[in-house]
């Protein structure tokens, strides 16, 4: 099974003097298969979300190298980069961040027309019906529930098919029926399309059995991987 | 289909509809400002030369050094009725001459007045004075005489019908003194015309001065203005051998318009630092949006934005503001200018402006504002793409 995503070494310190410096991870080292479900999970500060920028390259490691989809993403340079979210890395926020100018139709078609493919309505419209979002899909964003966004947020992040898609506590701002319904859907893409989910969260009871389970604590990266609800 | 670019300038801006009427209403009002000025201080630049070439000038004036042309006048105007360009050549005799000023029937003083020679049927042709007589008719006869306003103010108010006397001293220092009969009263507005001045026959004057024979100049008016300097050349060329002094009306007002001028270009300057003042209006307004829209900046460059593609975005929008700031602003310049126009425009009664619509200027103030808006729009955008993507989605 190819490696999606393979990270050796990842080290981030914040703050240039020594004295304020603050070590938000420390040698973290792991990877995720393709069509895995992988959660990382771990107490407010242990370092999850930076973990997430970093891979998500929003942000850069001081150390350590992330490899995405086979490419050494420490070797691209600016423009690379945008290029390297919009194709091969999908996003999921906490709070769905859907520009609100925007309907829900055009949130999802927006990173199939950055990456210059044609038929990006003919795409969206699919993923939208994927994810029950048929109706709404022309309403605009900031005018659907909290859950239904979520559902568009999760659209937006498959929409050009990418290697990997982040999500970051994409649970967390949503009840406990929604909250279900959202990682269902998740589930089913990842099973259904083969697609690879990476979530960050902190209730790791919200999404039962997944693939692999990465804990932080201080940092660090404990790893666990298990086969759909066994323990390797 | 729509460029996502500026589908998403054009749905940010106008969801913020107070910023976008803030930068608009800074482009619109640089763009009126300018205009506004234009209609008033070119339109009074050129209601000035429009009066001074009617009433005094012509589009071309010819005299020669001393002021005296010996020439005969008849010959000069046949020359000029030859000329295609030429609708009209009037001589004029300029001279001065003493009036008494009464006051309640009595004597109080004699003045110096200025007095002006015409050929009453040529005149007429070449110049409008004839239309600034608001009461009595023109100088008709060799004994009428036209009283500007100013002059029947102060000899007390003279009537159309009277009879006063005008002195002069001859070419040989003789007084020789006239009996006329007022024949009308001359009131041109803003005071340009003949309201300072009495108009008489040239042959009397003439005949007062014992010149006869004698011009003070011939005054030519073209069909079409814009060929006075060619007009002025062949008349110079055609007369080599006499001491003839032609000049276009810039030329000849000269020191009356070189003032105006100055002033007109301040005033265009002021003009113009209100549209970068605008511009800095522009530049705060975006600034605005762009702190605004952090969030989605982060969002956009998350999901794969160029840094190019945030700083087009932003750049569009300084491109719709100029365009619509620019469009209403001209609409609004050129209603005002339409209202000048059509309703013959003046303050307190002075000249009535001379209001054109002058498109290379419009054009020029509408693109200037334009491009002055894009410009402005450089450093806000600028500052979107700095945002580095980790640092926005803290706002999140």
């Amino acid at each position: 099974m190819s490696k999606v995503l393979d990270i050796r070494g990842l080290t981030k310190i914040y703050g240039k003097e020594k004295a304020n410096q603050v070590t938000a991870l420390s040698d973290v080292s792991f990877s995720i298969n393709q069509g895995e479900f992988a959660l990382v999970v771990g107490s407010s500060g242990s370092g999850k979300s930076t973990l997430l920028n970093m891979i998500g390259l929003l942000d850069k490691p001081t150390h350590g190298t992330i490899y995405v989809d086979g490419t050494d993403t420490s070797k691209l340079n600016d423009g690379q980069i945008s290029s390297f979210r919009n194709r091969k890395v999908g996003f999921v926020f906490q709070f769905s961040n859907l520009l609100s100018d925007l309907t829900v139709l055009e949130n999802v078609m927006l990173p199939i027309q950055m990456a210059g493919t044609p038929k990006s309505r003919e795409k969206a419209t699919e993923l939208l019906g994927a994810v029950g979002l048929r109706d709404q899909m022309k309403q605009r964003a900031d005018r659907i529930s909290g859950g239904q966004a979520q559902r568009a947020a999760i659209a937006r992040g498959l929409a050009n098919q990418p290697a990997l898609v982040l999500a970051d506590e994409p649970t967390g701002n949503l009840d406990s029926v929604t909250s279900k319904s959202v990682v269902k859907l998740m589930k089913s893409m990842c099973s259904t399309l083969g697609q690879t989910f990476m979530v960050v969260t902190h209730d790791q009871e919200d999404f039962g059995d997944v693939d692999r389970i990465i804990q932080m604590k201080d940092g660090k990266a404990y790893e666990t991987s298990m086969v759909r609800g066994v323990r390797a | 289909m729509v460029d996502y670019r500026l589908k998403l300038a054009k749905r940010m801006l106008f969801n913020k509809k107070g910023s976008l009427i803030g930068a608009v209403l800074a482009v619109t009002i640089g763009i009126l400002v300018i205009h506004v000025n234009f209609v008033i201080f070119q339109g009074l630049y050129d209601a000035f030369i429009r009066d001074l070439t009617e009433y005094s000038y012509g589009d071309i004036l010819v005299t020669d050094e001393s002021n005296l042309i010996e020439k005969s006048d008849t010959i000069l105007i046949n020359w000029f009725s030859r000329i295609p360009d030429v609708q009209a050549a009037a001589p004029r005799f300029s001279s001065s001459g003493e009036i008494n000023i009464t006051k309640s029937g009595g004597m109080i003083e004699t003045n110096r007045i200025p007095l002006l020679g015409v050929d009453p049927i040529q005149d007429i042709q070449a110049s409008t004075a004839h239309k600034t007589v608001s009461e009595g008719s023109y100088v008709f006869s060799q004994n009428s005489i036209v009283l500007g306003s100013s002059i029947v103010r102060d000899l007390g108010g003279v009537r159309v019908g009277d009879s006063i006397e005008v002195g002069v001293v001859n070419r040989w220092g003789q007084d020789e003194v006239r009996r006329f009969i007022v024949s009308g009263i001359a009131t041109a507005p803003g005071g340009q015309g003949l309201d300072f001045s009495a108009v008489v026959h040239i042959d009397t004057l003439r005949d007062m001065l014992d010149r006869k024979g004698y011009t003070s100049s011939i005054m030519v008016k073209l069909h079409d203005p814009t060929k006075a300097e060619s007009v002025r050349d062949l008349f110079l060329a055609s007369f080599p051998n006499d001491d003839f002094v032609a000049e276009t009306i810039e030329e000849s007002a000269e020191q009356q318009l070189a003032g105006f001028r100055s002033g007109i270009a301040m005033i265009n300057m002021i003009g113009y630092f209100g549209m970068m003042s605008s511009a800095f209006a522009i530049v705060t307004i975006q600034m605005m949006l762009v702190n605004g829209k952090t969030k989605e900046i982060g969002i956009m460059r998350s999901i794969g934005a160029r840094r190019k593609d945030i700083l087009v975005i932003f750049i569009m929008q300084g491109i719709l503001i100029g365009f619509i700031g620019a469009a209403a602003g001209t609409g609004a310049g050129l209603t005002y200018t339409l209202y000048a126009k059509e309703t013959k425009l003046s303050f307190n009664n002075s000249i009535p402006l001379e209001v054109t619509f002058d498109w290379a200027k419009i054009s020029q103030t509408a693109l200037t504002s334009f491009g002055l808006a894009v410009l402005a729009s450089l450093y806000p955008s600028f500052r979107a793409t700095r945002l580095l993507p980790v640092e926005a989605m803290r706002y999140v």
